[in-house]
């Protein structure tokens, strides 16, 4: 039987939805599928690895007993020799517990695991992994870049400026001014590298601007300002495979344009401003009520976008659409859904566990595919020293 | 072993001998059947938890307290015996602790005996006297209900449906037998127009005790099926004790559902409903969805166009008879087809509900071979993406448990479901031998843990799936 490593947790803004994803809609479905024996790796907020079946228990981050656990135990070390094993001090009489793993799952959001970082490693450690490769995380996970990528594949954008944290401290007025000129208000100012609607301001005025472009520097060090689609109907569209991706269904949330998903919204309320139902994404319209052209057209875009930013496993593409012109554009992608967007593969007719064993399939198929290719070839470059 | 042994000496052991007594409803013979092929008293209490019933904390706490007497004088021997007072202290001391699991399985029910013997059936006798008189004066019309299933729908359907014009009293839930007949005639107020009781039979002569008891005066019967056969035997003597509610009522106002198992037994004087007819109306044009089941109704030149909520073609004789029943009682054609349209499905009988875009029809409380015919049929009628069957089986067949089994494999194979998921235990066996037979050829998957597999169903399922999940396996079955 493989061993399955979820990686879940990690340095990030989105640590607690990471945590909820893996634990939620990866690991018991893994478990389900009675083909792997599936471990449970948690990377802490400061960076450690940990590795215990314990974390495989919701109640152990809901009621605060993780920081118990990380004080009592022992962060376990990852080798690369020949794959990737895990190293665990058992803390009898300096016995170690050593665990290969044969793929990695990884349930990260944002920084450090989502961005590519995580993805990076993976690819050094020699093993297959599920979801997006390196390249693909890395642009997806830049709002700027995956825009700039989609553009250039003629996948319509809406406008939108780039700039630094650098050149806002430097020259905040300049940059404003540039702004309010080459774009109309209302506009979204964003952190180039979040997910999770996390530091994302709707602004109408130089002022919101300003407060906007605030609050998107503190958390990151690009951001990116984008014209608002008018008559805006805003659709996301979960999309899985490698080379011949397959759509789930268009789901559209229900709120108002100007109550765009933040955070709470979109976690904590279960997808409503105040109360709601728990649950991520739980205020939606699924399959999206386009009428079928319109539908039809928006797929194709998602399918698109996808195979433009080289999006493999899985990949969630955020489409925005102007009602009166039927024009479709790409938003932004994200390489790692939260809950893998579970509810509307369900929905579409994929359980939870053929999910994640499709996923695991894919996973296997890219590696095998990198496999074949040449990485080295021998020269007499070094004769000549 | 380890653990089998300490399991007898962990602080829930009492908690463990009270819920199985619970479970198996204060019957002492199940109980101690139960304690013998019991090795780990660990996992007895596993599906479900001891109800907190005044019955049960009680036992509870004297089972405890009897226990902690009886090692504090353990203790107490080995006390004396260190200091020599008691010759042999020590050893009849541990002897005293070590078997205090084993005397107390038995000791719990001695009171119970007791307590049955000398309090409650001298109660319940003279609670039973008292409502005889009160259903023999009662003016009510009297409907008593009796079947090997089928029963409670019955009576909800007729609670329902005659509700729309009459005062109508019934039975409350399951509660089927004498002592619950008792209460309920206790709370009539004389003012009902009709009263519906339902029979729940179990062992010989119950029906015939319930009659003289209940005094009706119009009999439904609503099948007969293999059930309660440890205490009947053969289908034969069921049938003889269920139909003797006709023989109460010297024949007269009986109304049977006719299949091949009540065949034999229907006179003719008895009034029949089945599949295609009810009392003499005939069922037509009957379509089924997973919101419910629509027919047309007609007789001579009339016909009444029927909906319910109910889900299945086996409903609509049902459905008919408590039609033509209720314009026989006086309800007008308007006040037929309301009352009909709310009819609902009862909760786990098979109740549809949408997890994950699949729909589920929880037929969970279902107990017999009919209830399986009419599941697997459904299964096979009902348009799905993908269908899935789920059952543990059915308990208290007795003697026809394997042939049971094996038609009920038959019955699945042949509704052709994607998936079949049996739940491990003893008949697991002769259900998958039935598929077999039948040639089933895709999907099985038999089950150790039930209730973690009902726990992540909703990981297992999606939109397009159909899954029809029947029948319990309760802790007290193997």
């Amino acid at each position: 039987m493989e061993t399955v490593a979820v990686i879940f947790g990690g340095r990030s803004t989105e640590h607690d939805v990471s945590v909820v994803t893996a634990l939620a809609s990866i690991i018991k479905p893994l478990e389900l599928t009675k083909k792997y024996h599936v471990e449970a790796i948690y990377i802490a907020k400061d960076g450690s690895w940990y590795w215990d079946e314990k974390l495989k228990d919701i109640s152990l981050f809901s009621s605060g007993q993780i920081q118990d656990f990380i004080r009592r135990s022992n962060p376990v070390s990852v080798q690369f020799d020949g794959g990737m094993k895990l190293v665990k001090s058992s803390g009898m009489a300096g016995r170690k517990q050593v665990k290969k793993i044969d793929i990695a799952f990884p349930s990260m959001h944002g920084t450090y695991g989502e961005d590519g970082a995580l993805m990076g490693l993976l690819d050094m450690a020699g093993i297959p992994y599920v979801g997006c490769g390196l390249r693909a995380a890395a642009i997806t996970m830049d709002k700027v870049l995956a825009k700039e990528v989609a553009s250039a594949n003629n996948i319509p954008v809406s406008k939108f400026i780039s700039l630094t944290k650098r050149e806002l401290e430097q020259n905040g007025s300049e940059q404003l001014k540039h702004i309010e000129k080459t774009l109309k208000y209302p506009l979204f100012v964003k952190p180039a590298h979040l997910g999770s609607s996390i530091g994302i301001s709707r602004v109408k005025n130089d002022t919101e601007l300003r407060n906007g472009l605030e609050v998107a520097a503190h958390y990151d060090d690009k951001i990116i300002v984008e014209e608002a689609v008018n008559n805006l109907i805003e659709v996301t569209l979960p999309v899985m495979g490698n080379d011949e991706p397959i759509p789930a269904l268009l789901e559209k949330p229900l709120t108002n344009p100007e109550d765009f998903f933040d955070f709470d919204t979109k976690y904590i309320n279960g997808g409503k401003k105040g109360k709601g139902a728990k649950g991520a994404q739980g205020y939606s319209q699924l399959p999206a009520d386009l009428g079928k052209d319109l539908y039809k057209k928006a797929e194709q875009v998602g399918l698109d976008a996808y195979k433009a930013l080289d999006c493999s496993g899985t990949c969630r593409i955020d489409l925005l659409i102007d009602s009166k012109t039927n024009e479709v554009y790409f938003n932004e992608a994200n390489p790692l859904p939260g809950s893998l967007y579970a509810h509307n593969w369900n929905k579409a007719g994929v359980s939870s566990v053929e999910l994640v064993q499709k996923l695991i399939d894919f996973a296997k198929d890219k590696f095998d595919e990198n496999k074949a290719l040449t990485t080295s070839f021998n020269t007499n470059y070094l004769k000549q020293f | 072993m380890f653990k089998q042994v300490t399991s007898l000496y962990l602080p829930g052991y009492a908690r463990t001998l009270v819920y199985m007594l619970q479970s198996t409803e204060y019957q002492v013979e199940p109980y101690i059947k139960w304690i013998h092929r019991t090795k780990n008293f660990r996992a007895v209490s596993y599906r479900r938890e001891l109800a907190k019933t005044k019955a049960a904390q009680g036992l509870l706490y004297a089972l405890r307290l009897g226990i902690l007497i009886e090692i504090l004088a353990g203790v107490a021997l080995i006390i004396l015996g260190i200091n020599k007072t008691i010759a042999g202290g020590i050893f009849f001391g541990a002897v005293v602790i070590v078997i205090y699991p084993f005397v107390w399985a038995y000791l719990l029910v001695v009171p119970l005996i007791l307590g049955r013997y000398l309090v409650s059936k001298p109660q319940a006798q003279r609670d039973i006297t008292t409502a005889s008189q009160i259903f023999k004066d009662h003016p009510a019309t009297k409907i008593a209900i009796a079947g090997s299933y089928g029963k409670t729908t019955m009576k909800e359907l007729l609670l329902c449906v005659l509700s729309e014009k009459l005062n109508v009293a019934a039975t409350p839930a399951n509660k089927n037998v004498s002592v619950s007949h008792a209460k309920f005639a206790k709370g009539l107020n004389r003012d009902e127009d009709l009263l519906i009781i339902e029979y729940g039979e179990g062992e010989p002569g119950d029906v015939k005790r319930y009659s003289e008891l209940t005094h009706p005066n119009r009999g439904v019967i609503t099948g007969l099926a293999p059930a309660h056969l440890d205490k009947y035997k053969t289908l034969k003597a069921a049938g003889e004790d269920i139909f003797s509610l006709a023989d109460y009522l010297n024949n007269k106002n009986v109304y049977v559902y006719e299949d091949s198992s009540t065949k034999d037994f229907i006179k003719k004087p008895y009034h029949v409903f089945n599949q295609s007819g009810a009392l003499g109306s005939k069922i037509s044009d009957i379509k089924v969805g997973i919101d419910g089941t629509s027919f047309t109704l007609s007789k001579a030149k009339k016909s009444l166009k029927l909906k319910s909520g109910l889900i299945g073609r086996h409903q609509v004789a049902y459905l008919a008879f408590v039609a033509v029943l209720a314009l026989d009682l006086g309800l007008s054609e308007e006040q037929v087809i309301s009352g009909i349209a709310k009819t609902k499905p009862f909760e786990h009988r098979m109740q549809p509900y949408e997890l994950n875009g699949a729909w589920i029809l929880d037929d969970t409380y279902n107990g017999n071979l009919e209830g399986i015919k009419a599941g697997t049929r459904l299964l096979a009628e009902l348009k799905a993406k993908r269908k899935v069957y789920i059952t543990p089986g059915l308990v208290e067949q007795g003697e026809e448990t394997e042939k049971v089994h094996l038609e009920i494999g038959n019955l699945i194979a042949k509704s052709e479901p994607d998936l079949v998921v049996l739940m491990k235990n003893s008949v697991t066996q002769y259900i998958e031998k039935g598929l077999k037979d039948e040639g089933y050829k895709n999907e099985l998957q038999i089950i150790d843990d039930p209730l973690d597999f009902y726990v992540n169903l909703k990981h297992i399922v999606a939109g397009g799936d159909l899954v029809v999940m029947q029948n319990d396996w309760p802790d007290n079955y193997v």
